[in-house]
């Protein structure tokens, strides 16, 4: 893992300047049931493919963004910050 | 002129000479003994590509003497050989070659004791250099970042061109050159006609040069791994990580041995060596020479060496030789019908693309029957070839087909490891046609050469043995670090970050021992002027803190401020209890679970105002509480602002019955238990610094944090320990602290907790408000509620002994839990603890077994903090 990865506030970046966050989920609604809560918590979709994931520009700004990415070729397609009221 | 010591005879060295040919003027010709048969081995390539002269230099050891330039004073010693280079007892071994067959291991030490007998024996006979010892002067390495448009590898005349033409066109240029100086092969070649283009690179401002350093791995997004020898003379090594928007790979060709009976003894060069020794070192190979090679590229080699007063006995073509003559050194050399005597062979052999960069990234390497080569094709689209790396002027040194498979027991494929012809033959008769199998088998391709000088062969024989082409064999995978990288390089410099606090060098006028908590440097306890033993430093801080007053630094805590319109939404949702109803100058206990109801942290918040918090976090945990919240707010919306004043503040915490009376004779503040109670924070000036006070009792005695600025820190640590003289106090670290907050039951995160901890487990119910509307593992906890598995209770034992932190609960003789923290109370007389036990075993009162020095002692649990289990003195 060498790739760049663009933040949208300072530029292309080694990748090791970020913290991974993980795929993005939506979290359950408050009152969902329990194999939502379940699958949340503890199930990963692990793609082989094009993912949007969570990044923490670590080493830089010292915000969350999000990335879309290839994880079979390490191509970020996109980069981005949280939408307004995606949570 | 120089002067080194090679086995502690001093050698003289020229200008411009390396440890190989220094030596080598001096008359050496044994320069290292092999790695199983401790065969002679002379120098072969003089290019850093072959194992043949790998040397200990300096301590370091398998350093390529004929690239490793010679200097003043250098120690030199030799490897793998005893007690000499010239008289190696273990050379005995390759009378036994018959009994270590290829992959003999394998077969032979298949049961454990067989191995374990052996092993110690194999390592002493078989192998590489040493490490250094622990106790040898550390090397300085470095690290360098560097950017370029166009990062060129290779300095030859194609790298050289390659560089200018990007320059010229105003591009940022790195070019990374293995040797002294730029030129390539023409420094060899044709010596005094280096390029005029040397000269009007050295002149482009937008062109730097890396000299004496190679390109090790070329990764994904253009990261270049580059090595760079000798940068300075504060560094030994240097390793750049360079990144690129272009590379251009001009590594240019390499030659590699052929295959003939004895084709490693000393006294055999290959034409590139013998022309580096020639033209770089003015040293003169021999007299009576062999060329063994083809076409003009032997022809070439004739008269340059004619020109040196060599004579040429013989210039033979390379299906036509059987084997070179001699034990230690060539004596003559067989053919197809006759011999010759001489004291040199100079082979002529396969220049091959020197393409294992282009592989690692990802381009396939294609059989050209037209080069003799595997030639890179499908290059990724940052990265481009150009010059012989492409297959350019190469072409077969043997006329191909090859004829018969020479397979015999002198004939080496592989110098690293010793493996012969007859080895791959027997391997692939064994079932390891494949040529990735065959060469896990043999270890053909896997030495410190990595396959340079046998892979061509290898794949050769192994095609011809299962009777496929060279492109249907194939080559095996290419990976990164090739060359080999020492590990000094890649861990780099020796500096360990140290984190001190403000208050660091009065803990060290105090008599501190140090405790390492990450990269923070805390007070484990203080020597005093009666004792420096542990366990009686402990005691006395601790009755400071149950009798009169203590003090501790806990600057290192985690300190967050929250501001803004929905701080105490934001925390209402991250943490499990309540905060937007805290008023202003109140503080609450916290705790942060995941959303599969995990504890993560634990903390403090402190109402300082509606939309003002004041957060503490563990010492360990801030970083990933900052990041935790920051998570949360991203993309909410929400008018949050999260600062980090960590480093910016000093914190102490004072406790003891007395610390009231410590801290009303250095601030106005009203500190009485009614103007200032339990779990109240209050800002006022104490000994005129600016402080926020948290009444907290981490102790069990009644206590203050104080938060200072980091610069006054000092000053209020003096301040407290002036003013607390009359009352005895006594700072304290952080081992009587645990033991104070172990007789409350207070627990650690991460320390009395892991990671499937849930507050129910944790006996910390009352943190978690299951009917707040919605927070992070509210779902999760409201399933978990009900009857934990597990649960985390305290222990009194019942007979002597202290457990380990660790130590296990036993029932019925079989592990049923675990001990998380345990000491000897002074109080209790005896040891109390924190562990983990069954439900079944969690009632008041019930008896578990734990394990100490393997005997499983009794100790009854109690769920009741040993010390004030109302928490009087707290609010006192």
């Amino acid at each position: 893992m060498s790739f760049l990865l663009r933040c949208p506030h300072c530029g292309d970046r080694s990748v090791y300047e970020f913290r991974f966050g993980g795929e993005v989920k939506p979290r359950p609604a408050p009152g969902a049931s329990e194999e939502e809560w379940v699958n949340y918590a503890y199930n990963r979709t692990n793609s082989a493919g094009v993912q949007t994931e969570w990044c923490y520009h670590r080493s830089g700004c010292r915000q969350w963004i999000k990335a879309v990415r290839n994880t079979r070729t390490n191509e970020v397609l996109e980069t981005f910050y949280p939408e307004e009221n995606a949570r | 002129m120089s002067r080194f010591f090679f086995d502690g005879e001093p050698i003289e060295a020229q200008p411009g000479d390396t440890v190989a040919s220094a030596l080598y003027r001096a008359g050496r010709r044994i320069f290292t003994r092999s790695f199983k048969y401790h065969r002679p081995r002379g120098l072969l390539c003089l290019s850093g590509h072959c194992p043949n002269c790998m040397m200990n230099v300096d301590g370091v050891p398998n350093v390529r003497a004929c690239v490793t330039p010679a200097r003043e004073g250098m120690r030199v010693r030799h490897q793998n050989a005893w007690p000499s280079l010239e008289q190696d007892w273990l050379s005995a071994a390759q009378h036994f070659d018959s009994l270590m067959p290829v992959g003999w291991y394998y077969k032979t030490l298949t049961h454990p004791s067989a191995w374990h007998v052996a092993e110690p024996w194999i390592r002493k006979v078989a192998g590489l250099g040493d490490p250094p010892p622990p106790d040898a002067p550390p090397r300085e390495y470095e690290h360098a970042f560097l950017q370029a448009e166009v990062a060129v590898v290779g300095g030859g005349p194609s790298g050289i061109a390659a560089a200018f033409e990007a320059a010229s066109g105003g591009a940022q240029v790195i070019l990374i050159d293995d040797q002294p100086e730029p030129g390539g092969h023409l420094r060899y070649t044709r010596p005094g006609e280096a390029p005029a283009s040397i000269a009007q690179l050295r002149g482009q401002p937008n062109v730097e040069l890396l000299a004496r350093a190679y390109c090790f791995g070329l990764y994904e997004g253009g990261l270049l791994g580059v090595l760079q020898a000798d940068p300075h003379p504060g560094a030994h090594e240097r390793l750049v990580h360079l990144r690129a928007k272009r590379v251009v790979v001009a590594t240019g060709a390499y030659e590699v041995p052929l295959l003939f009976e004895n084709n490693d003894l000393p006294g055999i060069l290959l034409s590139g060596g013998a022309r580096r020794l020639l033209f770089l070192h003015r040293i003169v190979p021999g007299r009576r020479c062999v060329i063994v090679g083809i076409g003009a590229r032997a022809e070439d080699l004739a008269s340059d060496l004619r020109g040196a007063g060599i004579e040429i006995v013989s210039l033979i073509s390379p299906d036509e030789v059987l084997g070179a003559v001699g034990s230690t050194r060539v004596e003559g050399l067989r053919f197809r019908g006759g011999s010759v005597t001489c004291d040199l062979i100079v082979v002529c052999g396969p220049l091959l693309p020197d393409a294992g960069l282009l592989s690692q990234a990802g381009a396939r390497l294609a059989w050209s029957a037209a080069h003799g080569a595997f030639l890179p094709a499908d290059l990724p689209p940052h990265v481009t070839a150009v010059g012989r790396v492409t297959g350019s002027g190469l072409e077969p040194a043997v006329p191909l087909p090859p004829g018969e498979v020479r397979a015999g027991k002198r004939h080496f494929v592989c110098l690293c490891s010793d493996v012969t012809s007859q080895d791959l033959v027997d391997g692939i008769s064994e079932g390891f046609e494949h040529i990735e199998t065959l060469k896990r088998y043999t270890t053909a391709t896997m030495g410190p050469c990595q396959g340079r000088m046998c892979q061509l062969p290898a794949i050769g024989i192994c095609a011809r043995e299962t009777g496929r082409t060279m492109g249907e064999t194939g080559t095996t995978t290419a990976r990164p670090p090739s060359p080999s990288v020492t590990l000094g390089a890649l861990a780099g410099p020796r500096h360990h970050p140290v984190r001190r606090t403000p208050m660091h060098y009065q803990h060290e006028a105090l008599g501190a021992v140090w405790l390492d908590m990450g990269a923070w440097k805390r007070p484990r306890y203080y020597r005093t002027a009666e004792s420096s033993e542990e366990r009686r430093c402990v005691q006395g801080e601790y009755q400071a803190v149950r009798e009169r007053a203590g003090m501790i630094d806990v600057s290192t805590l985690g300190k967050l401020e929250v501001r803004g319109r929905d701080a105490g939404r934001l925390l209402d949702k991250v943490y499990t209890n309540r905060f937007s109803d805290l008023r202003p100058g109140r503080v609450r206990y916290c705790v942060i679970c995941d959303d599969a109801g995990i504890m993560l942290d634990d903390g403090t918040i402190s109402s300082i105002a509606d939309d003002h918090y004041f957060l503490t976090t563990t010492t360990g945990n801030l970083e990933f509480v900052e990041q935790w919240l920051e998570w949360w707010l991203a993309g909410t919306g929400w008018d949050v602002h999260i600062t980090n004043l960590t480093g910016g503040l000093a914190a102490v915490n004072l406790a003891g019955p007395q610390a009231r009376d410590v801290l009303a004779g250095l601030t106005g503040l009203d500190v009485s238990a009614k103007a200032f109670p339990y779990m109240a924070c209050r800002q006022a000036l104490v000994a005129d610094i600016p402080a926020i006070l948290l009444r907290i009792g981490f102790v069990g005695e009644t206590g203050w944090e104080i938060h200072v600025p980091a610069e006054s820190g000092e000053d209020l640590w003096k301040a407290l320990l002036e003013a607390g003289k009359a009352f005895g106090i006594r700072a304290f670290g952080v081992e009587a602290q645990r033991l104070l907050r172990l007789e409350k039951q207070h627990v650690i995160v991460g320390v009395d907790t892991d990671a499937l901890t849930s507050p129910y487990e944790a006996d910390m119910a009352w943190v978690v408000k299951l009917e707040k509307n919605d927070f992070i593992g509210k779902a999760a906890l409201s399933r978990a509620a009900g009857d934990p598995r597990e649960q985390l209770v305290g222990f009194v034992m019942q007979e002597d002994g202290v457990p380990d932190d660790g130590s296990a609960v036993v029932m019925d003789g079989r592990p049923a839990g675990r001990v998380t923290s345990s000491r000897f109370s002074p109080r209790e007389g005896r040891a109390i603890g924190l562990a983990w036990v069954p439900a079944g075993l969690a009632g008041e009162g019930a008896e578990i077994r734990v394990r100490v020095q393997g005997r499983p002692l009794l100790a009854r649990v109690t769920r009741r903090p040993f010390y004030d289990p109302e928490g009087a003195r707290l609010r006192m």
